[in-house]
């Protein structure tokens, strides 16, 4: 095995033993358990940095495969690694934010009677995540897809002797669950039409020169962004994120911002050949996306919780995302996924800070607890939102800009005019939050206190070790916000693809505009929160029926509710019905009617005399009967 | 009169006699539907070998056995009937019956 | 003539032994009925079998009967209700099998009737006992010995107030 694909199954490997090891046999030994599963990213890091490094030409990629099942007369199914420039720098994202995540979670969750598991969940999630990253066919991205699945519904059910996180688990694994029914039924398609399912192949089929028909092409494409629509929580499929947010904050910044719900927009980026012969399904792709980001923006600015501004925020950015890959850039879409995983990572993380506390997610609660003194957790929060919203110099600004941009160039200029609404409401609603939570002097926190001392008082205790993992994964976070912006163009070129026409770094007419609809949202946000003596209500928030609107998902869970809810259960209690009594009744009829015909046949045993007499002469009467129409004995 | 007829009549008793036995519920009763087949089968005996058969004393034989063992029966029935009632208390073949069924 | 008055006599007998309820009206239309046998037994020639019929059964059978009533019927207690489906059965499969005998003597090739049968001797019938047939006879008498002696020893009351031994 060479070098490179050597790095690339250690990536693996590493954190999959660190997850049997631990769930296996570590589980009473919390702190062994986070020092091997820690200790394991380190190692994935390693090999990820290797393979960035590595794969350092664009256009080039590496594939190893073994054949993993011979079907006899089939396709047979391989197994292997596969990796090119977009594959690596996603593992290498993937392991860096979950190196993170770990070294965070050792001070958020000390002292959880689950800390060994927990730990071994996020190596689960790590395995399975580099192997989607780093797989070689979809049928193997499916198997990692739905093994991200399942290590979300295990983080975000952690607490799961609740029943909110319970129910939010399975909510978050049913709905996605719905799209990749979609996307098996893509990727068995394509392993009838081509014998196998290796992504090189099934792309090359896709194009120009290949054999499969542009029908053939849209539908596989749109089943397959099935998937995409439920792994990344867009269009009718959104409403779990925010509920998966009864999860551990550190799982929320690992999973439902940066890396999992991205498998969705990596997946587009890697089949970017492929979806590029269906350019219908992308067409539809961007307004559906479209319509989510602003739906979603909406949704942040009425939410009371400070993880579900988040969540709703990563929902719109990720549509932001989808957008640019619609669009026809891939550069765009994945330079927007970096920077985004790093920023939201960064605000769920400071938010974790705030929580942890103020033992309460509610931003006026936060409020009230005196914010302020929890140093790394503001400058946390501060230059994340000046990422998301997109304020030079910050990462966000540079990535956005290149999504706008294509955009403008690709999508017409409704769309860009929608998505620049986007962005002025995604300054609003980001600045609305840090206003609202830390935005508040000594005066401010009086106005409030009512809604606090009900609450009772935040902890108050001198910094120890896990309060200083916290925080300094946050401050690194956050000097790396001011740092990504400038690897655009690096980005640009070791992807190879056609790339954003004039780089970030030109203020041509786009840039201002974007700028200013920025400033704008940030004003406005000033001027309702942040304000001294300002009144705390955003404009949306006074009209009750728009509050309502937008703060209960725009009524999509309870349209799912009356109709999807209502009827599956219906469905399951007519099948209950089913099984207790045709099922059952029939067995125990079955039961019943053997003791029943034993008590008939014991009848012929009662020792009934004239019964017996009976018997016997209706039998010889029978045989009389017999002998006459023979015509008399042989 | 031809064979038949006296057959005829012959089955006509036997058909009484059993559905005297199949009936009744007193042990006597049922003996007596009893007797009255016996007495039926002796008919059709004596009946066959004098007017279809060549010796008419050999029905007779016949059926002067089974008139013995006739009364023998009926003589050592009726005094298990005794002894039954007095050992149960009753004589109705419905109530004597101890298999469960 | 004598067969069909007699024939009539002892099916009539026999209805009334089966059909009535008071247990000695069927022991009366038992012996009424075994009068009508042996009046059949005349017709045929059998004069000795008529007469050992009326003996036997009339004389010694029924009287046995009503004193085996006398000691074991519940004369006092009510009567049970009959059940209809029971008599409907035993009526059906009497029925059936009556007709089936009727069957098979309607269509046996009977010889064609030889005019009035010669009386059979008393005579006669004593000497194939006593020759052809002297086993049975014998057997016959040492079956009515042990009757007469197993009836006796099992209607026979102890000190204890029990049966048998």
């Amino acid at each position: 095995m060479s070098g490179p694909v050597l790095a690339a199954v250690l990536a693996q490997a590493a954190p999959l033993a660190a997850c049997l090891t631990i769930l296996i046999g570590l589980r009473a030994r919390p702190r062994a358990a986070a020092g091997l599963a820690t200790l394991s990213l380190v190692v994935a890091l390693g090999a990820t940095a290797y393979l960035v490094v590595v794969v350092a030409v664009p256009n080039v990629h590496w594939v190893a495969q073994t054949t993993w099942l011979p079907v006899a007369d089939g396709p047979a199914l391989a197994f292997g690694v596969f990796f090119d420039p977009l594959a690596a720098t996603m593992s290498f994202v993937v392991a860096f934010i979950t190196l993170a995540v770990m070294v965070y979670s050792l001070g958020y969750m000390a002292g959880d009677p689950g800390f060994a598991r927990y730990f071994g969940f996020l190596a689960l999630f790590a395995w399975a995540m580099l192997g989607l990253v780093l797989a070689s066919n979809l049928l193997q991205v499916l198997v990692f897809w739905e093994l991200v699945g399942l290590a979300s519904f295990l983080l975000i059910g952690f607490w799961f002797e609740q029943s909110a996180p319970a129910a939010a688990a399975r909510k978050a694994f049913l709905m996605t669950r719905v799209g990749d029914v979609g996307f098996l039924l893509g990727v068995l398609l394509l392993v009838r039409a081509l014998g196998n399912a290796t992504i090189s192949d099934v792309v090359a089929a896709a194009g120009p020169a290949g054999v499969f028909s542009p029908r053939f092409t849209t539908t596989v494409a749109l089943l397959l962004l099935m998937g995409v629509i439920g792994k990344s929580a867009q269009g009718p499929l959104f409403t779990w994120l925010p509920d998966a947010m009864e999860g551990p904050t550190p799982v929320s910044a690992l999973l439902h911002s940066a890396t999992m719900v991205a498998a969705g927009v990596f997946l587009v980026a890697r089949l970017h050949g492929f979806f590029a012969a269906a350019p219908e399904v992308m067409r539809g792709l961007l307004w559906l996306a479209l319509v989510t980001a602003l739906a979603t923006a909406t949704m942040a600015m009425v939410a009371e919780d400070i993880k579900r501004v988040l969540a709703y925020s990563t929902i719109s950015q990720l549509g932001y995302m989808l957008m640019a890959l619609a669009a026809g850039s891939v550069t765009a879409g994945f330079f927007h996924l970096t920077t985004h995983a790093g920023f939201k990572a960064l605000l769920f993380m400071a938010s974790g800070i705030f929580i942890h506390h103020a033992h309460s997610n509610d931003m006026r609660v936060i409020a009230t607890k005196q914010p302020r003194s929890q140093r790394a957790g503001v400058i946390g929060l501060v230059s994340g939102s000046l990422a998301l919203a997109g304020v030079i110099p910050f990462s966000g600004y540079f990535s956005k800009e290149a999504v706008l941009t294509t955009l403008g160039q690709h999508a017409g200029t409704a769309a860009l005019a929608l998505a620049y609404l986007g962005a002025g409401l995604t300054a609003y609603y980001t600045f609305r939050m840090v206003f609202l939570t830390v935005g508040q002097g000594a005066a401010g926190r009086r106005a409030v206190g009512a809604v606090g001392d009900a609450v009772g008082s935040g902890q108050d205790h001198a910094p120890n070790a896990g309060d200083r993992a916290m925080a300094s994964v946050v401050l690194v976070l956050s000097v790396l916000t001011l740092v990504l912006g400038y690897l655009g163009g690096w980005l640009g070129a070791r992807l190879g693809h056609e790339g954003v026409e004039h780089g970030p770094f030109a203020l041509g007419a786009g840039p201002l505009v974007a700028l200013a609809l920025v400033a704008a949202g940030i004003a406005l946000a000033w001027v309702e929160f942040g304000r001294r003596g300002a009144a705390r209500a955003g404009f949306a928030e006074r009209v009750p029926a728009l509050r309502d609107f937008f703060g209960d998902n725009w009524y999509v869970d309870r349209l799912y509710g009356a109709t999807l809810v209502r009827w599956g259960t219906a469905l399951s209690r007519a099948a209950r019905w089913h099984d207790h009594t045709v099922l059952d009744g029939a067995s125990d009829g079955v039961a019943s009617g053997a003791v029943w015909g034993g008590r008939i046949l014991a009848r012929v045993q009662a020792g009934y005399v004239q019964a017996y007499v009976a018997v016997a002469i209706s039998l010889i009467a029978a045989l009389g009967v017999w002998l006459v129409r023979r015509g008399g004995l042989p | 009169m031809t064979v038949a007829s006296y057959l005829f009549v012959a089955a006509c008793l036997f058909g009484i006699g059993l559905y005297g036995l199949l009936q009744r519920r007193s042990l006597v009763a049922m003996l007596i539907a009893l007797e009255l087949m016996l007495a039926a089968v002796s008919i059709n005996v004596v009946a066959l070998t004098t007017l279809a058969g060549r010796d008419g004393s050999l029905g007779q034989v016949v059926a002067l056995i089974l008139v013995g063992v006739a009364a023998a029966e009926a003589a050592i029935a009726l005094s298990l009937f005794v002894a039954i009632h007095r050992a149960r208390h009753t004589i109705d073949v419905e109530q004597l019956s101890e298999l469960t069924g | 003539m004598v067969f069909a008055g007699s024939a009539a006599i002892a099916l009539f007998g026999a209805l009334l032994a089966v059909g009535l309820k008071n247990i000695f009206h069927n022991i009366l239309g038992f012996a009424l009925a075994m009068l009508g046998v042996a009046g059949v037994f005349l017709s045929l020639g059998s004069d000795f079998l008529a007469a050992v019929f009326v003996l036997v059964y009339v004389g010694a059978v029924a009287i046995a009967m009503v004193y085996a009533v006398m000691l074991s019927y519940p004369l006092d207690l009510p009567q049970r209700r009959r059940s209809v489906p029971k008599i409907a059965a035993a009526a059906l499969l009497a029925a059936i099998v009556t007709g089936v005998l009727w069957l098979v003597v309607r269509r046996a090739p009977w010889p064609p009737p030889l005019g009035a049968p010669d009386d059979v001797a008393a005579a006669q019938t004593g000497y194939r006992f006593l020759t052809d047939y002297v086993l049975a006879f014998e057997l016959i008498s040492v079956l009515l010995v042990v009757a007469m002696m197993g009836a006796v020893m099992v209607a026979r009351r102890t000190r204890e107030g029990g049966s048998g031994r």
